[in-house]
């Protein structure tokens, strides 16, 4: 692969990745949901309190960030494939700065979406 | 396993740590003059250098956490919740969120540092001040959580 078919890729997927990612933590678009204390991997998002009482879900705490980062990594990855196969002129109107503009805005959402576990 | 786990994540961290502190030091302010004081030494390397290294780390580095994470969410988290160290537990939260926004930027970080002739230093400078921004987070706050339950516990 070229170096500026890569640039290009690299470019695109990172800024995708970033905006997938506050999106999917935001709606709840987890890919999978990991169970670790059982070893189980459930496709999409899903709650302990769903299939247990609430009072126990200590016992089957779920981690959703493999999940996020699932979903934000193949939408990112779509972006980008679609970047590489678009011809170079039609490129040329995305301002690479959004690779870390994105980020950045990114990371601000997060810490947005993480408040209410202050008021805690 | 899992303290073993911890300590090489850790000891991996410290390395991330060390070269992008000094790569983004060199990206931001460059030492020109006659490298005599500790600090303009520290700035005084050649960040290219460095790039591999860093994205080689960060990757490492993010694949440790991500199985430690396993043994964190089931011995740990639900004490901490017990004991209602929310503050804590939301800047762990946000410590996964920001790994894996960077996580995302390593291949534009590589590419930037690749090719610096090409590639505008501004932007070369910038990633690599949000990729050592997260670092420092993600170690403070992974340290923070390590001393709030204490080695074996």
């Amino acid at each position: 692969m070229p170096v500026s078919v890569f640039r290009r890729f690299a470019f695109t997927y990172g800024t995708a990745f970033a905006i997938f990612y506050v999106f999917a933590r935001a709606q709840g678009l987890a890919l999978v949901t990991v169970y670790p204390s059982f070893g189980i991997v459930l496709v999409g998002m899903h709650h302990s309190r769903d299939v247990a009482d609430p009072a126990m879900e200590f016992l089957a705490p779920e981690i959703w960030w493999y999940g996020w980062m699932g979903s934000a990594a193949i939408g990112a990855y779509a972006v980008g494939l679609v970047a590489v196969l678009l011809p170079e002129r039609l490129c040329r109107w995305f301002w690479p700065g959004w690779v870390w503009v994105a980020p950045v805005i990114a990371m601000i959402g997060c810490i947005y979406l993480t408040l209410p576990w202050f008021r805690l | 396993m899992a303290t073993a786990l911890l300590i090489l994540h850790g000891l991996t961290a410290v390395a991330l740590l060390g070269a992008i502190t000094h790569q983004a030091l060199a990206a931001w302010a460059p030492s020109r003059a006659r490298r005599r004081s500790f600090f303009g030494r520290f700035r005084a390397v050649q960040g290219a250098a460095f790039a591999n290294a860093i994205a080689a780390l960060y990757a490492a580095v993010a694949l440790l956490g991500a199985i430690v994470y396993l043994y964190f969410k089931i011995d740990i988290q639900p004490f901490l919740e017990r004991d209602r160290h929310w503050h804590a537990l939301s800047f762990f939260e946000l410590k996964e969120d920001f790994a894996a926004i960077g996580l995302s930027l390593l291949p534009a970080y590589w590419v930037c540092w690749r090719r610096p002739a090409r590639e505008p230093s501004q932007m070369r400078a910038i990633l690599t001040a949000i990729l050592a921004i997260i670092v420092w987070w993600s170690f403070l706050v992974g340290h923070v959580l390590n001393d709030i339950m204490g080695f074996g516990s």
